[in-house]
């Protein structure tokens, strides 16, 4: 027993010397404070050429002496098209640089020349480089209209007779995909709606819109544009469902959801929401849905698009482009 | 309302404690604490012509405590403190509090059992309340307004923690083999639940210690701070789990006594389910060799410390003072009203700037005050040596003592390049009456000096530190005639350099570097008359006036001046 005391300290030792801790400092970096700034390695594109509609994405590389904000812009050199990626690190790489062909900036990007310029703030440098694009990104999903060849035969049209009507397809200025958009204008002094235009499923062909049953995983995707000068008018779009499956949407006891969409930025843009997420409006306030109150994605009937504005606001317009559906995450174009 | 309640509780209290008095003799009995404090201050502040230079304020309080002893294995004490503001005539300045309330006891003569509140500590890497600011060395006038504040927040000389709760301990004892094994458990409520999304949370642990022999010992000390789960809608849980073990090695020769004293531990911080919190795992060891010569009141000590980046042991690390309260007394001057800093003054007396509760976050601190062991020896992040000395004279003519520590960081911040620290302290108290043996008059000069330097030396210049720091107390105790001594410090603070100011995440972890600089300069002067009624009852008249200047922080330079008059009794 009077050995314990020996046999305890040298254990103890024994520990101590034994314990290992991580040795990395603590912090910020004083490099990435106080460093001078270099370009360790040029900014660099993965491939001089990418074909987005299989699939390809390019990604860029650069390396930096410390820590600095960056922002890549990848301008269409013809059509004014422009992706934007912004970071803070000591890197470009695969994980924080990559483009995929979609867009920051309407139109989507077409085949042709586009620069990537890279500013550093570090020491407010510019470096840019070629990337030729050979072909459009094609998004994946359910498209319900991309207004390219016209209105479908199955889309059901009403447009009040008001002022200065415009319920059509049109091709000038910035086109946000492909080569045309729907373009919604009108005054109508007696009423809130100015024009609506159905999309039935009828009109997806035999499989209807073939969406499956899984709310939570799906995104309605809209392409709208509202002149800045005009923010009288807004959009309503109603998502009825047959639960019954008889073939008819029964407004009574059936749910319909709806996506009201007013306060929109200028300029083109995608506007996304979960299918779950819909809720039923009436008036614009939230009430109970009349049918199961449950988001049947996969038994949707028709898609209303109504074009409203206050009847004592004057003349009223919306652009609108390539209504799609997406799976696991919002339209990126 | 509560006031009515205190007001009732007390009236009841009192008649109770007067009828049971006369029944049943020493079973109850009162106790308390009065005090009567007025002070008028005096800042001037050059070309400040928006705050009010003078102020006075006051008050007179009395602690009333019934203590209660029903059988001889039971002991009950509440006590209810009453306080007038001076100026709140007519009740309006009147507040009743319970000041605290416990039960104690002991079960078959074994098991000693507290409830309620309780003072609690384990060791300084667990459950300690370590000494605020420029306390090291404290001169007796210092100590008039110290002892106010540290009685009104309950922090003693053994570093105990006031908390709310249980605690429990017993002892086993053996024939042979070991001599004793101590068991102390406690528990206490450290918040309560909003029932939204804040988590009532517990702070429980123990010790258990082994008592081989005279010459070794070991223990275990366990803490955890925690939320329990359920108790709100939050479904993420703070923990704070620490484990350290302690040993004593006692040896002893004809001349020498030698001492080894060790205490090495691990920590952890973490929420369950939050991935936002990076959890936060390190460990310690303390290791010290204590030699005293038989003959003589001199002792070594020699100790290195190792404390990780990362360990985090709520209990240890909760500072008294917080550093980002206002002060009670002009906190705001200038004709921009600016926020005025914490200074020595306000540390001795500003009750307001204190803290009770446990606060998860490393607490800021004052890096001009002391940059080097904010935690005290549960600092984060520091490696080193420490070397203390003391030498008690036969006679008590003198005592000295003096400790040298040199530490360096255990990794860097924000580079490899890692800061070194060096603080050196000594000081004494030298009884001038002791060499006249015809004089029998207390005559008693005490003298404190502690200095530290920190450096770090980067490759890159504006991250290189520099940065000195000292405080300087001398004080003198004269006693003219029987229980009358005039008392009189003066104390001088300087710190000077640059140094970072690290601002922590929610995980504690270091995410920004804030460069600060230096240039202060304090000096308070403090003189006092002193009559002991008794031992428990005193009456001082205290004069002290500072200078504050720090010309780099931005804020104005000021005098403050205050006179005070402060009775107190225990009873």
């Amino acid at each position: 027993m009077q050995k314990l005391p020996l046999i305890a300290l040298s254990a103890y030792l024994l520990i101590l010397v034994s314990c290992e801790r991580d040795s990395s400092f603590e912090g910020p970096d004083f490099n990435d404070i106080y460093g001078d700034f270099a370009l360790l390695k040029k900014f660099e594109v993965s491939a001089g050429e990418v074909d987005f509609a299989t699939g390809q994405i390019v990604y860029f590389l650069a390396e930096f002496s410390k820590m600095t904000k960056w922002t890549l812009t990848i301008s269409h050199t013809s059509t004014g098209a422009t992706k934007k990626l912004e970071g803070f690190s000591k890197e470009l790489n695969l994980q924080n640089a990559t483009w995929d062909g979609s867009t920051s900036q309407f139109p989507s990007f077409s085949p042709g020349i586009c620069i990537a310029t890279l500013f550093t703030e570090a020491d407010s440098g510019y470096r840019s480089l070629e990337v030729k694009v050979l072909s459009s990104k094609v998004p994946k999903g359910t498209v319900v209209a991309d207004f390219e060849n016209g209105l479908k035969p199955g889309w059901r049209m009403f447009v009040q007779s008001g002022a200065n009507m415009s319920f059509v397809i049109n091709d000038s200025g910035i086109v946000p995909q492909g080569n045309k958009y729907f373009h919604m204008g009108g005054e109508v002094s007696w009423d809130w709606l100015i024009g609506l235009i159905d999309f039935p499923s009828t009109s997806m062909g035999s499989n209807g819109f073939d969406l499956g049953n899984n709310p939570n995983d799906l995104y309605f995707n809209v392409i709208l544009n509202r002149p800045p000068q005009l923010p009288n008018g807004f959009v309503l779009f109603q998502f009825k469902e047959d639960e019954n499956e008889d073939g008819i949407f029964n407004e009574s006891n059936e749910d319909m959801y709806a996506l009201e969409i007013r306060d929109l930025k200028p300029g083109w843009q995608v506007v996304s929401v979960k299918y779950s997420d819909l809720v039923s409006l009436v008036n614009g306030e939230p009430r109970p849905p009349r049918g199961n109150n449950v988001h049947n994605p996969d038994k949707l009937h028709t898609i209303s698009c109504l074009f409203l504005a206050n009847p004592n606001s004057g003349f009223a317009l919306t652009k609108m482009d390539y209504i799609i559906f997406t799976k696991g995450s919002p339209l990126k174009l | 309302m509560k006031k009515r309640i205190s007001f009732v509780i007390l009236v009841l209290l009192s008649v109770l404690f007067i009828k049971q008095t006369s029944a049943q003799d020493k079973k109850i009995w009162a106790s308390g604490y009065a005090r009567s404090l007025f002070q008028q201050n005096n800042m001037q502040t050059p070309n400040d012509t928006m705050t009010p230079v003078l102020s006075n304020n006051g008050y007179v309080l009395v602690d009333l405590a019934v203590n209660a002893q029903p059988n001889s294995n039971t002991y009950l004490h509440a006590m209810i403190r009453v306080r007038n503001d001076l100026g709140g005539f007519w009740g309006s300045g009147v507040t009743f509090d319970l000041r605290q309330m416990y039960v104690k006891g002991l079960i078959k003569k074994a098991i000693r059992y507290q409830l309620g509140d309780i003072d609690y500590k384990l060791t300084p890497y667990t459950f300690f309340s370590q000494s605020e600011e420029l306390s090291s060395h404290q001169t007796e006038v210092i100590d008039i307004f110290r002892d106010v504040v540290h009685y009104d927040l309950f922090f003693n000389k053994n570093n105990t923690w006031r908390q709310q709760g249980a605690a429990v301990d017993f002892s086993l004892e053996f024939d042979k083999g070991i001599e004793e094994w101590e068991f102390n458990f406690f528990t206490s409520r450290n918040r309560t639940s909003d029932f939204g999304l804040q988590d009532e949370r517990f702070f429980v642990g123990g010790n258990t210690t082994i008592r081989q022999s005279k010459y070794f010992e070991a223990g275990l000390n366990y803490i955890d701070l925690m939320d329990i789960k359920g108790t709100s809608r939050s479904n993420s849980y703070f923990h704070n789990p620490v484990v350290t073990g302690t040993s004593a090695w006692q040896f002893q020769t004809q001349h020498l006594s030698l001492g080894l004293h060790t205490e090495s531990g691990i920590s952890e911080m973490y929420e369950v389910n939050n991935p936002n919190f990076n959890k936060q795992r390190d460990y310690f060891y303390d290791v010290s060799l204590k030699i005293k010569r038989m003959k003589s009141n001199t002792s070594f000590n020699v100790g290195y410390i190792n404390v990780g980046p990362q360990f985090r042991s709520v209990g240890a690390q909760t500072k008294r003072v917080n550093f980002q309260s206002i002060n009670q007394f002009y906190s705001r001057y200038g004709n921009e009203q600016l926020v005025r800093a914490i200074s020595a003054m306000d540390l001795m007396q500003d009750v307001s700037i204190f803290q009770l509760n446990f606060q998860p976050p490393l607490n800021d601190y004052s890096i001009a005050y002391d940059n080097i062991n904010p935690y005290g020896n549960a600092t984060p992040n520091r490696a080193g040596m420490m070397f203390d000395a003391q030498h008690i004279a036969k006679d008590t003519a003198f005592q000295l003592f003096s400790r040298l520590q040199s530490l360096v960081e255990v990794v860097g911040m924000g580079s490899n390049d890692k800061r070194s620290f060096t603080q050196w302290h000594l000081g004494g108290v030298v009884n001038i009456d002791k060499f006249f043996k015809k004089y029998h008059k207390n005559i008693a000069i005490s003298f404190g000096y502690t200095g530290g330097q920190t450096i770090r030396n980067t490759s890159f210049e504006e991250a290189n530190i520099d940065f000195f720091q000292s405080y300087l107390d001398w004080g003198i105790r004269l006693e003219l005639v029987s229980q009358f001594d005039v008392i009189a410090s003066q104390r001088f603070i300087r710190a000077q350099g640059n140094e970072f100011k690290t601002v922590r995440g929610n995980s504690t972890e270091v995410i920004q570097f804030i460069p600060e600089f230096f240039s202060l300069k304090e000096q308070v002067l403090m003189l006092a008359l002193r009559y002991h009624f008794s031992p428990k009852n005193t009456l001082n008249l205290v004069g002290q006036r500072m200078f504050w200047n720090q010309e780099r922080s931005g804020l104005p330079s000021y005098h403050l001046s205050q006179f005070a008059i402060l009775y107190t009794l225990q009873f």
